[in-house]
């Protein structure tokens, strides 16, 4: 292996790479230029994204303050009322009963306002970037590599710069967390629309529809089972995201999984990791349900 | 570059293959790289000397407190730990000890690691009637809570970490509740240095728990606050560092004891370099000053071990035989 290395000349052998000194410099420019950026814009940013933080607190502290009779009945109501289906229904208030039992209400609590706001978040995000991907290759070839950074990057990586900017707690959490569950939702839908038959669509012109006509009631009723697969994907990221999100200061289930992890507590960890599956089944299930209610003309069955 | 692919396993074998009489003096060992900066260094510099003055090969193992400490005590793996703070497993490790499986090598940080609730020094110039942590709970306006600026915060440390629990019971000793005073969790030790790096670029107050040495504090000047009472080990062990202790008092923090731990393993394949591990110890000083070049020269903890080993001679030639001195001086 190394002999190679004394006939080659030592540029074959060694990546010729651009001097320490100057990389380094580099990184200290764009390091202390991110920071000049902090202090001239920080405190107006805070002021910008002040309302959103309200918001989380405000849905916090009712999802956490509200009697647990209510929640339960609400929730019950939710489910039942979107999902028609009273396994579904049943399950819910067995699972979210267990929870209660077992002490982690309040941490459920928490993470449950989270969820549902990264959730609602990424749905409103994620579906018109996918209708806009769906109609150009343009948008599709350029919006695609974003989507594959997202879901690679390793989260920590826009965890620091988002903290040095937000400081620690829910917004940046809410940040982390729709960064990570979005692109399916957005890949999902474009898929969706782009998988709709030509000949439906040819038909749809043929009875002279306009093109919002024809989003709203060929495409993405066409697209639904896809963009449903999309929902549920971008559910199931965002609780598995709530875990790193409470490394920068959100409460709830993700809190007691660290420190579980930290103290090597299997049980601890199991029973609230068990939690955020109950949370994940609830809300896929019942989306899903909902999901079918609304093809209930189309053939096509989403499983 | 020979010695960049000697630590492939490849070429591993390859010397193995060939006889080398360096190899038999030393296995291969696993140092366990933690993920603080004063930790990381350690590892490298134990790397480099390893390497370099006694021909071990070294794998690095990025690791934390305690599941590095687990898998020690539990699978012999890694093999070393070069900056355990040992307060946080003293029970488990003294059991492991008495029985032979780990042995307590170095006390790495000489002054010992240094806990504490701690406020930027702007501040304290700005204030110098805040000496003590009472002092500050009396200006809740000083140190907004980073979800909600109409509250005050104090910083907790990490989740799952020991000074999380000590840190409440002190909370709930001073009674900061009552002033206005959230415990803020920060989750991890990002969320920590990353609440504190937000309060300096944006010159707000910032109140929590820190310790020393570490990046942080060689990057951003912070002034440790005192808790007006001597530290009181007694009630620190029945109480202060109990979860859910009835009715904490005010204590001070210990000074942490910080040891180097190596398994028994680790003590019959590398015999040769246990006087090392053995002797192996710096300053508070010292490493403060490498993590404050490290920061500004944007180093890794690689860049750091090497510029601490070109700097600090004459403190590490006094770890090691002249011989293995001159081996690692020709190395550098």
């Amino acid at each position: 292996m190394a002999s190679i290395c004394s006939v080659l000349p030592a540029l074959l052998c060694k990546f010729p790479a651009i001097d320490e000194s100057t990389i380094r410099l580099a990184r200290k420019a764009v390091d202390d230029s991110f920071k000049g950026f902090v202090r001239s814009y920080g405190n107006a940013i805070d002021t910008v994204v002040q309302p959103l933080q309200w918001f989380l607190n405000y849905l916090e502290s009712l999802f956490v303050s509200s009697p647990w009779v209510v929640i339960l009945a609400l929730m019950i109501a939710v489910v039942y009322f979107s999902s028609r289906n009273i396994n579904v229904t049943i399950g819910t208030a067995l699972s979210m009963i267990a929870i209660g039992l077992v002490g982690l209400w309040n941490d459920t609590m928490i993470t449950l306002a989270m969820v549902t706001v990264c959730t609602l978040i990424s749905i409103l995000i994620g579906i018109p970037i996918g209708i806009l991907m769906a109609r150009s290759d343009r948008v599709q070839a350029f919006v695609n590599p974003i989507l594959d950074v997202m879901q690679t990057m390793p989260s920590f990586v826009y965890l620091i710069p988002v903290v040095m900017i937000f400081g620690i707690g829910k917004v940046p959490g809410l940040i982390a967390v729709v960064i990570y569950a979005v692109p399916p939702m957005i890949r999902l839908t474009n898929l969706g629309i782009r998988l709709v038959d030509k000949e439906v669509l040819e038909a749809a012109d043929a009875f002279g529809s306009s093109t919002w006509q024809k989003l709203k009631n060929v495409q993405m009723p066409l697209a639904l089972p896809t963009i449903m697969a999309g929902i549920n994907q971008t559910i199931m990221m965002s609780l598995a995201m709530v875990v790193v999100a409470s490394m920068i200061g959100v409460g709830g289930l993700g809190k007691n999984v660290l420190q579980a992890i930290a103290n090597q507590f299997f049980t601890v960890g199991f029973l609230n990791g068990f939690a955020l599956v109950g949370i994940a089944i609830i809300f896929d299930r019942t989306s899903q349900a909902f999901g079918k209610r609304l093809q209930k003309h189309s053939e096509v069955i989403h499983g | 570059m020979k010695k960049l692919l000697a630590s492939t396993i490849l070429a591993a074998g390859l010397y193995a293959l060939a006889g080398s009489a360096q190899a038999a003096e030393c296995g291969e060992v696993s140092i366990a790289e933690m993920n603080w900066a004063s930790a990381g260094v350690a590892a490298q510099v134990d790397k480099f000397i390893l390497e370099n003055g006694y021909g071990c090969t070294v794998t690095l193992v990025t690791g934390d407190t305690m599941p590095t400490f687990a898998s020690m005590n539990e699978k012999a793996q890694p093999d070393m730990a070069p900056e355990l703070w040992v307060n946080a497993v003293r029970t488990p490790l003294d059991a492991a000890i008495k029985e032979g499986r780990l042995i307590e090598a170095a006390k790495i940080l000489s002054e010992g690691g240094v806990e504490g609730w701690w406020i930027p020094k702007f501040l304290a110039d700005a204030h110098p009637d805040i000496k003590t942590v009472q002092d500050a709970l009396k200006h809740p306006e000083l140190f907004p809570a980073p979800e909600d600026s109409s509250k005050a915060a104090v910083h907790n440390c990490p989740s799952g970490w020991n000074c999380q629990v000590s840190t409440a019971n002190l909370y709930k000793a001073l009674n900061a509740e009552k002033d206005g005073f959230l415990l803020v969790d920060t989750g991890s030790a990002a969320g920590l240095d990353g609440s504190i790096a937000n309060a300096f670029e944006k010159k707000t107050g910032w109140l929590g728990y820190y310790w020393a040495p570490t990046a942080i504090l060689g990057k951003y000047e912070m002034t440790r606050l005192s808790f007006g009472v001597d530290h009181d080990k007694a009630d620190w062990d029945a109480c202060t560092a109990v979860p859910d202790c009835p009715n904490p008092k005010v204590n001070s923090y210990p000074v942490s004891d910080v040891y180097t731990v190596v398994t028994k393993s680790f003590a019959d394949k590398a015999s040769v370099a246990m006087d090392y591990v053995k002797a192996r110890k710096w300053d508070n000083g010292t490493v403060n000053k490498v993590l404050a070049w490290m920061d500004q020269n944007q180093g890794t903890n690689e860049d750091g071990a090497k510029h601490f080993l070109a700097e600090f001679p004459d403190m590490w030639t006094q770890w090691v035989s002249p011989e293995v001195a001159e081996k690692v001086k020709a190395a550098l």
